[in-house]
């Protein structure tokens, strides 16, 4: 304990009770008040004033604390939500990034579907102007085709009809040759002219059936040609 | 009365709370406070180096948890008890209830585990009360809540 001298105690009282102004802290706990009334009473009233004042400082001090951590907790509310912003954000951005790639791969796809139809619609007009020279190339084959017929058809009608003129002319030929003779040798012509003029009449019959009918073949056959 | 007392707590605000709070209640002549495990395990360090034991706190409080201090608070009262010579009475004042840390801080040496809130004289006042256990070694563990 500090022993104060009688002195000092008074003006220290004197001090207090003239301009209010006293001691405090621990120090007053440490001043030895021993067969001292006045002293005592003194350093009481320092005391307590000390811890009315220490009291109003400590209550406001828990306010503060209070509110402080209400504060600390919206601001860890916030940064939490802050944090939660971010990350949907962040996810945000994930997803218009993939979708910026699906869209990317969509409109390469949509530029490949466009190039496909384009050649598929070119190899279509190819294949038709295909189709158009195929079947142009298998009508003209079968003209071509019937032509060869026709002209078959034709060459051996017309040999047909040079052998059976042939054979009409050199029957006619040898008829008349062997009507002649006989006329020449005096011999009995009642058979051999009938003969004759049935032969011949036979002949020109047919000759002229054979015109007709090639005549009415080329007729029949024109148009198609 | 305590003579001295060390007050670990990264939280400034509850520096004057305390300080006012053991004022009030005439507990402690002088309290010192500081900030982190790192700050106080390196007063201790220096005092235990240095011989200098009459420098060290008659008894230390501890928060279990400070932010910006490289080990927390069971860690520095086992450095404390452990590696710096002990010779103080050393708790920790937290405002977690957890029986796990409590089980760890006995572990570690801590005598008592006094629960931080807002109306901290009551709990100061039983620890008052119970101080000279701690002293003479013969109070146990005891949580204050």
């Amino acid at each position: 304990m500090i022993i104060l001298s009688d002195d000092i105690k008074k003006q220290l009282i004197d001090l207090y009770e003239n301009k209010g102004v006293r001691i405090e802290g621990n120090i007053i706990k440490l001043l030895d008040t021993t067969d001292d009334p006045v002293f005592e009473e003194y350093i009481s009233k320092c005391i307590s004033e000390d811890k009315e004042r220490q009291k109003k400082r400590l209550d406001i001090t828990k306010q503060v604390q209070t509110q402080n951590n209400e504060l600390n907790n919206l601001n860890e509310e916030n940064q939490r939500i802050l944090e939660e912003l971010q990350q949907s954000l962040k996810d945000l951005e994930d997803q218009r990034m993939t979708l910026e790639v699906q869209n990317r791969e969509l409109n390469e796809w949509k530029l490949d579907n466009l190039r496909l139809t384009e050649e598929l619609q070119n190899e279509m007009v190819n294949s038709e102007k295909s189709r158009i020279e195929a079947e142009e190339a298998k009508r003209h084959a079968e003209n071509d085709l019937d032509f060869l017929q026709k002209r078959n058809q034709t060459e051996l009608i017309s040999i047909i009809v040079r052998v059976a003129l042939w054979v009409i002319i050199g029957v006619g030929f040898i008829t008349t040759g062997v009507y002649i003779f006989t006329l020449c040798m005096g011999k009995d012509t009642q058979v051999i002219s009938a003969a004759w003029s049935n032969m011949f009449g036979i002949l020109l019959t047919n000759a002229f059936s054979i015109i007709g009918t090639i005549m009415g073949i080329k007729y029949a056959t024109k148009d198609h040609s | 009365m305590i003579e001295s007392i060390l007050l670990v707590d990264d939280e400034d605000l509850f520096h004057l709370v305390f300080e006012d709070a053991c004022s009030l209640l005439d507990i402690s002549l002088s309290l010192q406070s500081v900030k982190s495990s790192d700050e106080a395990a390196g007063m201790f360090k220096k005092w235990y180096e240095n011989h200098e034991n009459d420098q060290k706190p008659e008894c230390v409080f501890v928060d279990l948890n400070m932010i910006g201090s490289s080990f927390d608070g069971i860690e520095l009262v086992r450095k404390i008890n452990f590696e710096y010579g002990n010779h103080v009475i050393i708790g920790i004042i937290s405002s977690s209830n957890d029986s796990t840390e409590q089980a760890k801080a006995l572990q570690a040496g801590a005598q008592f585990w006094l629960v931080k809130s807002d109306e901290i004289e009551p709990r100061l006042e039983e620890f008052r009360k119970d101080y000279e256990g701690y002293k003479k070694r013969t109070q146990p563990f005891k949580i204050y809540r």
